[in-house]
């Protein structure tokens, strides 16, 4: 169920690319984020308001992590960089690499505390037909 | 340049999964959503900075909005959705799958997409998801046997 909902959270994304690139086609790359995060909190402050839910600010939360939306919008300053020089699908692919490697090695030590996976060297195999997968996406 | 470029998108792939670690330890004290109205928070100041600072200006003419449809709006509340379903999933799945099952989400629902919007199917995108899909279960049949063997442990 939490694999499924894994994917399900992919679909959202794909869709929600779309409804951000349109946006941004239209009125650029950085104004469209403006946008696009000013109707998130609306929205979520909605959400807060319906639920009657309380914001507490507790000091147990981790300083770094308050930094989450800032990192958020990064990706989207990174590969417009990218996108002019690489173009889309390399930059993509580069992306994905990185989302791979920093998984596995936060997994292999469990780093901001999240539970450890060790690294299996079996599991290379599989790696590398999926490393294989996204090379033939990138090149056709 | 092309150097600069290779690593400003790793980078950028970098900072998805700390962005998305970082979203679940603050849902984790303080509430899903409240932990996302701090991300939305955030998130709208540096797109204001970044806006001013790469010179677009904010300034919305009312031509620029015209033709845009009103589906394009709604990417910020989509945006919710998918920050509070992965600081939840964030600590049920492992961090690797997790950023595999959301990539082969996307790639599906991408595929899906040019089919409406195009009426074809990808070549490409198709073969290298089914190679992406199949290196994933021979890792994830890997996992299983690891886990079968540590209950044969405990048991004995």
């Amino acid at each position: 169920m939490n694999k499924l909902s894994s994917g399900f959270v992919g679909g959202l994304i794909a869709i929600m690319i779309l409804f951000n690139g349109t946006l941004s086609n239209a009125i650029g790359n950085y104004q469209s984020t403006v946008i696009v995060h000013l109707v998130g909190l609306i929205g979520i402050i909605m959400i807060l308001i319906v639920g009657k839910s309380k914001i507490r600010f507790f000091k147990s939360v981790p300083l770094y992590a308050y930094s989450a939306g800032v990192i958020g919008v990064l990706p989207i300053l990174f590969n417009n960089i990218s996108f002019a020089v690489l173009g889309v699908s390399i930059t993509l692919a580069l992306g994905l690499l990185g989302q791979s490697l920093t998984s596995l090695v936060v997994d292999h030590y469990g780093l901001f505390n999240m539970t450890v996976v060790k690294f299996n060297k079996r599991k290379l195999v599989g790696l590398t037909i999926i490393i294989i997968g996204i090379l033939i996406m990138t090149i056709y | 340049m092309v150097i600069m470029a290779i690593i400003v998108s790793v980078l950028a792939g970098v900072s998805v999964v700390f962005g998305r670690i970082f979203n679940s330890k603050m849902a984790e004290k303080m509430g899903l959503f409240q932990g996302a109205l701090i991300n939305y928070i955030a998130g709208l100041l540096v797109s204001i900075l970044l806006t001013l600072v790469m010179r677009e200006y904010l300034v919305f003419s009312h031509e620029q909005f015209m033709g845009i449809p009103l589906w394009a709006y709604f990417g910020g509340i989509l945006g919710i959705g998918i920050v509070v379903l992965s600081s939840y999933l964030t600590h049920k799945v492992s961090a690797f799958y997790l950023t595999l099952l959301i990539f082969l989400g996307q790639l599906a629902t991408g595929v899906l997409i040019d089919y409406f919007v195009s009426g074809e199917i990808p070549f490409g995108k198709s073969v290298g998801g089914v190679l992406v899909i199949a290196g994933f279960l021979y890792n994830l049949k890997i996992d299983n046997e690891e886990n079968q063997s540590e209950e044969l442990k405990n048991a004995a």
